[in-house]
């Protein structure tokens, strides 16, 4: 076996034992930054080397090599021919060559009872067509939209998968799967109602967005499957809604779903990764009854209160503060870095990410300085 | 009509209530003196949801909410308010900063700000740093709000405030930055005046320069 096979192997087994709540034999580390910035970072333009992935590779392959990860630093890239030949409306590019996603409405509330009565069908009928706006054509053309799209969409992502392949021989890094769900009631309100409409809603007809938040449940199991458990990897939910609304509409529209979503997912022998954003601290308690080893990528809040009441059970990561490696000098960084290590460490079972993924450089290049110290000193002293 | 009542209508967010309440008002024929007392409960009403936000038993799902309640009330008053310009507290220009399509929270400091008598001048998303340029120098605000999610919005920001520097307009404005990303390290390297994560914290911070 080549030495970078060998790394590959015992990456691997980092992963696999830090997924079934073994503690590993060190902490494992994912970069924060994506590929997104590792391209503006090797100066490309963000926006061409999305459209012409070839002009990322170089970027890539330097990244890899010169700032120290487990993981593949590619992220969530959305190559946006396929959003282009959609007409997308849920996923546009900024002025800056980003992809983002905007709100957005699907559907309109007096539409409810026939989203509920068929989810599946009222959204390819009715809702794709309004946030796709191509795909709001005769079905001939609609036929032409999507197999266009889907075949700029293969042709982007077997390339992705190719790169990652070469850096990943190359660099001995792994790259866990990743099936992309979300809570149902988070659903409902980034792609069907909008943060706007969903909370009225939640106000003027609650029953309908509970019956909303059911009948969605077993579409985002669906979407959370990947092709089986053996494979290394999780079923990841960015989770949204839940800081934005009162403790009593968690707790009625948001919960009971998010709930049996995991519980399935990890009954059906998944791992689950929740990202979890923006401040969660009222609903530790709640975050607790998930299912034990579930992986929990925090944003916001006390790291110590955080470890104190999950770390056990769970599997706790993220809190770095990303936006430290801009402000704060390389002393303050690696402080920070240290600082958590001494709070997560100790419970056996954390992994070194990002608060946020790091999607652009600075001016000052503060950034990618700081970033580097942090990456190599987490490596070096990341021990349990 | 029992103004203190509608007031806690309001900041119950009882939107059944305070529709009730206010089209039976606006079809009794007042006068403009009573609508702007009206007005004036209904904006009472607009501090206490900011007050719950404050002590958290209101979030930005409710503030959203609130701000909808708003605009539903005075779509009812519009037709009793009478002709006569409202003073306004002060003029505000807002937008989401370049490179950054996410307005939410933008919308819902706009509407607080507006309940609490300013005029906004809303540019939008992605906006430019030009833009804000041509713009204070149109209007020529006492504030200028620049609004963000993405961690790329801060740079934006600081070219922001670059070039209101450049064009001679800085010591005229206060700017406020906002939005997920902010701290208090980011606003003195953006070169703001106050930042915030919270829109009725920023609303009370805007007050409190122009009172």
């Amino acid at each position: 076996m080549t030495d970078t096979a060998a790394l590959a192997k015992e990456r691997e087994q980092l992963f696999r034992d830090l997924f079934s709540g073994k503690t590993p034999k060190r902490v494992p580390v994912t970069n924060p930054a994506t590929l997104e910035f590792a391209i503006q970072y090797y100066g490309e333009d963000l926006a061409e080397a999305q459209w012409d992935l070839t002009k990322a590779e170089s970027a890539l392959d330097k990244f890899c090599h010169e700032f120290p990860t487990d993981t593949t630093p590619i992220g969530s890239i959305r190559p946006p021919a396929y959003y282009q030949l959609l007409g997308s409306k849920a996923i546009v590019m900024g002025s800056g060559g980003f992809m983002q996603h905007p709100e957005v409405m699907g559907m309109f509330p007096e539409e409810y009872d026939d989203f509920i009565a068929a989810p599946y069908d009222f959204i390819i009928e009715t809702i794709m067509p309004r946030l796709y706006t191509e795909l709001d054509t005769d079905p001939h053309k609609k036929a032409m939209v999507l197999a266009k799209a889907l075949q700029a969409h293969l042709d982007d992502y077997a390339f992705i998968g190719q790169m990652r392949a070469r850096v990943n021989a190359k660099y001995g890094l792994v790259s866990p799967a990743v099936a992309l769900t979300e809570a149902p009631f988070d659903f409902l309100a980034d792609f069907i109602r909008s943060f706007k409409g969903i909370s009225s809603d939640l106000r003027r007809i609650p029953d309908k967005v509970s019956a909303a938040c059911e009948a969605v449940l077993p579409l985002m199991f669906k979407k959370g499957k990947l092709p089986n458990t053996e494979m290394l990897g999780y079923s990841f939910l960015p989770l949204h809604m839940a800081p934005y609304i009162r403790n009593t509409d968690f707790e009625k529209f948001y919960w009971p779903t998010f709930k049996k979503l995991v519980e399935a997912l990890a009954e059906a022998g998944y791992n689950v990764q929740l990202f979890i954003e923006h401040d969660w601290m009222r609903y530790l308690d709640f975050l607790y009854e998930l299912p034990e080893n579930t992986i929990m990528r925090f944003e916001y809040g006390d790291p110590r209160v955080v470890a104190e009441k999950l770390g056990k059970k769970h599997i706790i990561s993220g809190f770095y503060p990303i936006t430290l490696l801009q402000t704060g000098t390389r002393e303050q960084c690696i402080e920070k870095a240290k600082e958590l290590l001494d709070i997560m460490a100790p419970y056996g079972k954390y992994w070194f990410q990002g608060d946020k993924s790091i999607i652009s450089t600075d001016k000052t290049g503060n950034t990618a300085k700081n970033l580097r110290a942090v990456l190599e000193y987490v490596m070096e002293n990341g021990t349990y | 009509m029992d103004l203190q009542l509608l007031t806690k209508a309001v900041g119950d967010l009882d939107e059944p209530k305070v529709l009730g309440m206010l089209k039976e008002f606006a079809a009794s024929n007042p006068t403009a003196e009573e609508t702007a007392a009206v007005v004036s409960a209904c904006q009472k009403g607009m501090t206490i949801v900011g007050d719950l936000f404050d002590a958290k038993e209101y979030f930005v799902g409710d503030l959203i909410f609130a701000g909808e309640l708003l605009s539903s009330a005075i779509a009812i008053l519009k037709p009793v308010m009478g002709g006569e310009e409202t003073v306004n507290t002060g003029k505000i220009i807002l937008a989401t900063v370049e490179g950054d399509l996410h307005d939410i929270g933008k919308n819902i400091f706009k509407s607080m700000s507006e309940a609490a008598g300013f005029a906004v001048y809303d540019l939008g998303i992605d906006t430019p740093p030009n833009a804000f340029v041509e713009k204070i120098k149109e209007v020529q605000p006492q504030i200028v709000g620049l609004s963000g999610v993405l961690t790329l919005a801060l740079d934006s920001m600081k070219n922001t405030v670059q070039a209101i520097n450049d064009a001679g307009l800085r010591n005229g404005v206060k700017i406020i930055i906002g939005g997920n990303p902010v701290t208090e390290e980011a606003c003195k390297m953006i070169g703001a005046d106050a930042y915030t994560t919270n829109a009725a914290e920023g609303v009370k911070i805007c007050q409190g320069w122009v009172s």
